[in-house]
């Protein structure tokens, strides 16, 4: 009996399912999304490379002057991220001692190219 | 009437994951049943021996999509001891909200697969629902649905902030709201009634011969539940009880889930209301020392067994994962003899079986014997010779 109750109840009821493409899904603050890098604060430690997961962080060339503490360093090497094998775990973002390497609050994880790198 | 063998699986329309039941059938009963597991075997095992305990953790959240949390708590928490880390109490709290956001997702979507099952489809569309009020909850917290990420050793990554505590409480009601009704739908909806009531019908005695966990062992009599038995995190600070049935049956079953959903509730409410302040994390050393421990932990399916062994290093030097749905399959075994064939769906979904985090690599040791490496299903307590076929041993 509740669940006849229940289902004339929901007849009258607005529909739960978002209407996607028109509205989108709402996504929190701490979603986990694509990886992205601000080159000006990385100062090319490797420590997102050795501790991420699916060993998806090649630390790439990448000459150039970063300042970290009030130093300029001259920093050769950064971190260039294979999208696609990426499983958006966040620990490089968690050991980053800098914060450049960090997770957007973006959903968007689809494309036709598999190859996609971040650096 | 002469037996005949039903083969059903590996691949199979009414199967979720690949899992070969041979079915011998006697008419329209079930006379025996033979299982063959770990078609799935991922090496997770070997796999994380190669990984320090930083990049370890992301790995063992992936054997279960549905309880990612208690893997990677149990494997924490067993390292932790090794270590002598005594992790923060906001961090205890922050694992057991977690834990207890996890069962409530698993117990609701089972109950869906389960409704599913016996071709009542409403209640499956009504839980699923439901569902995405946890899973929006975990997602603000975690930044994710499914692998949440929250453990590392010595604590938890992410803090909850006042704000998700607030959303996460105004929820609250709404769910438990929901819950109630459930529960009273399973003691009175007639559809559900039917299919369940006298079906799969295990007493506590073979539940204890048969070595069943969790919600399956709970509901035939045994008053068995590592959170209280054993206490890990914060449930030993929390008021909440054991829920028990002795109708031993798939309706004992569902009694006892959703029972346990309501339990959850209150959990999740108690720990919302009263975490305490302070850190979340306590710095956690590179090496573990030497040591061994066997971690158990309540996950929504049963009792789940790390056995960890570490060496000194920053790895582990041998885990083994013993997974609810392990223990529980020879009692479906036990509980579909005598049976009718239409039943097989429902007896077997009552375990909540998860088939992907069974898959392990044993070696089973016959007495008298050679060791034969094989595969976790040598030991669910058939016929070993109809297994040998295309093993090298
Ligand atoms: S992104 Fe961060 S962790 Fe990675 S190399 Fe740059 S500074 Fe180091
Ligand atoms: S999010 Fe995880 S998998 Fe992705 S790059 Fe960072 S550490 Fe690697």
């Amino acid at each position: 009996m509740s669940v006849l109750r229940e289902m004339i109840g929901n007849f009258f009821s607005r529909p739960v399912t978002i209407r996607y493409p028109w509205i989108k899904v709402p996504i929190p603050d701490t979603f986990r999304g694509r990886v992205a890098n601000t080159d000006e604060l990385c100062i090319g430690c490797s420590k997102c490379s050795l501790v991420c997961p699916a060993q998806v962080i090649t630390m790439i060339d990448g000459p150039r002057d970063v300042v970290f503490k009030g130093k300029t360093l001259a920093r050769k090497k950064r971190p260039q991220v294979d999208l696609y094998k990426c499983i958006r775990c966040g620990l490089c973002e968690r050991h980053c001692p800098t914060g450049s390497i960090h997770l957007e609050h973006v959903h968007a994880g689809t494309g036709t190219d598999r190859d996609v790198r971040v650096t | 009437m002469p037996e005949v063998v039903v083969p059903i699986g590996p691949h199979h329309p009414a199967l979720k994951e690949p899992v070969n039941f041979r079915v011998i059938a006697d008419g329209e009963k079930i006379v025996r049943l033979e299982l063959d597991l770990s078609y799935n075997h991922r090496g997770i095992e070997k796999a994380a021996e190669q990984r320090n305990f930083i990049r370890v953790l992301p790995l063992l959240e992936r054997v279960c999509g549905i309880c990612s949390h208690s893997h990677a708590t149990a494997f924490a928490k067993g390292v932790e001891e090794i270590m002598g880390l005594e992790i923060p109490p906001r961090a205890r709290y922050i694992r057991t909200i977690i834990a207890e956001l996890e069962r409530m997702h698993s117990h609701l979507l089972w109950l869906g697969v389960a409704a599913h099952e016996i071709g009542f489809n409403t209640l499956f569309m009504w839980s699923w629902r439901d569902r995405e009020a946890v899973q929006d909850t975990l997602e603000e917290m975690s930044g994710n649905r499914v692998h949440y990420g929250m453990n590392e050793i010595g604590g938890v990554r992410r803090d909850l902030t006042p704000a998700q505590i607030k959303t996460a409480l105004a929820r609250l009601p709404d769910l438990e709201d929901r819950i109630q009704k459930y529960v009273g739908m399973v003691n009175s909806e007639e559809t559900m009634l039917i299919r369940f009531r006298g079906v799969g019908k295990m007493s506590r005695e073979e539940a204890l011969k048969y070595g069943a966990v969790g919600p399956t062992a709970r509901a035939s009599g045994v008053d068995y539940d590592v959170r209280r038995d054993d206490p890990y995190l914060a449930y030993d600070e929390i008021p909440w009880k054991v829920i028990t049935d002795n109708h031993g049956d798939v309706y004992g079953r569902t009694r006892v889930r959703v029972g346990e959903l309501w339990e959850s509730t209150q959990i999740v409410r108690f720990c919302l209301e009263n975490i305490p302040a302070g850190p979340v994390r306590v710095e956690a050393p590179k090496n573990a020392p030497e040591g061994e421990i066997l971690s158990r932990y309540e996950a929504p399916r049963g009792e789940l067994a790390h056995y960890i062994r570490t060496n000194g290093t920053d790895k582990v030097e041998r885990i083994d994962i013993r997974s609810p749905t392990l223990a529980n399959w020879t009692s479906v075994a036990m509980c579909l003899t005598g049976q009718n064939l239409a039943d097989i769906p429902v007896i077997v979904a009552a375990i909540d079986p998860c088939l992907s985090c069974t898959c392990r690599m044993v070696v089973v040791h016959r007495r008298g014997g050679r060791a034969v490496p094989g595969t976790a299903a040598g030991e669910s307590g058939h016929d070993p010779k109809s297994r040998q076929d295309g093993w090298r041993p």
